[in-house]
């Protein structure tokens, strides 16, 4: 997953749901120096009994906000979602760049 | 890949059954597995050609290592099967577990994350002398942050919970341990649902997970624990600068940081965050919270006895009262008539 175009990611879930499984895993996609680049990634837990559903909120460098639902997507199609807004991203680098 | 001993296969082999033969006198009602005989004959047969040993029904013994096996680089006690023993043992014998989300820490973090919790379960004041007298035991050299590989701790759990190895002791051909087909079995028959523990903490078990073990439910510990990784004001408020320079680290921050507390498993109940909190916030340990227990008991008895005798105390305590001033009068009237009397005697007098 390219993570160098993003700048925050947002997320709220319930652990003890099966339905935050996405958004739990796309927090282990993240490289290990992501906050040392500068990425802003809070984490809200929701108590045990809330039915509030969970969200995902990425936010990427040109300043779009996305705005994920791991329980329709699924880890894959979130991954797909990011990555696609990122190529779009780079290609505008590689262009600005070279 | 070359052999790791320059000897021939087939005469090692010969050797070890020879060994097995000639060692044999004792009689243990061991079943000889036809397999491995018959893998044998086929080995013996189809790649080595030239032994002509009679081999077939005769069994090597249980540690023959080929001599072309390379010597094995893995530890012995990753393999799956001494690690779901290890974990149904873990299971069984931690009543306090704490599951964290760590998302790819680095070797240096995780070394300065187990550094910081290892100085604040140090600092925790060892309990007094128990109720025996005995000294204590010191449990915080025996709390650990390990990292757990969830399918097969998945299966471990699941063997905790729905195996009985007690109840398989009257059936014929049931094995009683964990590794056995008789424990496979059980658990893929089982349902699994809410009502049991493993279906409250599975949907935990996703993604890179760690543990923090407890010997013992020690809500001391816990709070210490707490406080370092998954502090939160006020009651569980991480280590101030001053006291703990080593925590504010950007090292150990950063691994902090990449740390969730997602949940924990207290006497086989799972409880979530508020939960935690509430188990580590109880003061004096779990004999605090017997005597607390006993105190309520007690003055719950003593509360509804008042609240039951009130009226009529209260209606006692009047009539006393307009008694004792009914006779404060009398005597008030008979002392005045006394003194009066007295008065008048002594002007008399």
């Amino acid at each position: 997953m390219i993570t160098r175009f993003i700048t925050e990611v947002k997320t709220k879930f319930n652990p003890f749901s099966m339905r935050s499984r996405a958004t739990r895993l796309f927090l282990s996609y993240l490289p290990p120096n992501a906050r040392n680049q500068g990425m802003q990634i809070t984490t809200k837990l929701l108590p045990r009994t809330s039915t509030e559903p969970n969200s995902l909120v990425v936010k990427f460098k040109d300043g779009k906000t996305m705005d994920l639902n791991g329980e329709v997507l699924g880890i894959k199609g979130i991954i797909e979602e990011v990555d696609r807004h990122s190529r779009a991203l780079q290609k505008q680098a590689d262009l600005s760049d070279g | 890949m070359p052999p790791r001993l320059n000897c021939s296969a087939g005469s090692s082999i010969g050797r070890a059954v020879q060994r097995t033969t000639s060692s044999s006198t004792t009689t243990i009602t061991t079943r000889v597995p036809v397999l491995v005989a018959q893998n044998l004959n086929k080995l013996v047969s189809s790649q080595y050609a030239t032994v002509t040993r009679q081999i077939g029904g005769l069994r090597l013994p249980d540690d023959y290592v080929p001599p072309t096996q390379p010597p094995t680089a893995r530890r012995p006690e990753l393999r799956k099967a001494q690690m779901l023993r290890t974990y149904t043992a873990l299971l069984r014998s931690t009543p306090l577990m704490l599951f964290f989300q760590h998302n790819n820490l680095t070797a240096v973090e995780w070394s300065a994350v187990r550094r910081e919790l290892r100085a604040a379960l140090a600092a925790v004041p060892a309990p007094t002398a128990g109720p025996d007298g005995t000294a204590p035991v010191d449990i915080a050299s025996s709390i650990d942050l390990v990292v757990l590989r969830t399918r097969i701790f998945n299966v471990a759990y699941k063997i905790v919970d729905f195996f009985d190895p007690k109840a398989q002791v009257d059936k014929s051909n049931a094995y009683t341990h964990d590794l056995s087909k008789t424990a496979y079995e059980t658990i893929r028959s089982a349902d699994i649902d809410e009502s049991s523990t493993y279906g409250q903490i599975s949907p935990l078990l996703i993604g890179p997970v760690a543990a923090v073990t407890f010997p013992v439910v020690s809500p001391a510990h816990l709070a210490a624990v707490l406080k370092v990784l998954a502090p939160s004001a006020p009651a569980f408020a991480p280590p101030t600068r001053k006291k703990n320079p080593g925590y504010y680290d950007p090292v150990a921050q950063s691994g902090f940081q990449k740390l969730i507390l997602i949940g924990g498993r207290v006497e086989n109940k799972a409880f979530d965050y508020d939960g935690l909190k509430w188990v580590g916030g109880i003061e004096g340990g779990l004999d605090g919270l017997r005597a607390q227990l006993v105190s309520l008991l007690q003055n719950a008895g003593l509360g509804l006895t008042t609240a039951l005798e009130g009226h009529s105390k209260g209606l006692w305590l009047a009539l006393e009262g307009r008694r004792t001033q009914l006779e404060e009068e009398a005597n008030g009237g008979k002392k005045e008539e006394g003194e009066a009397a007295a008065a008048a005697a002594a002007e008399t007098s």
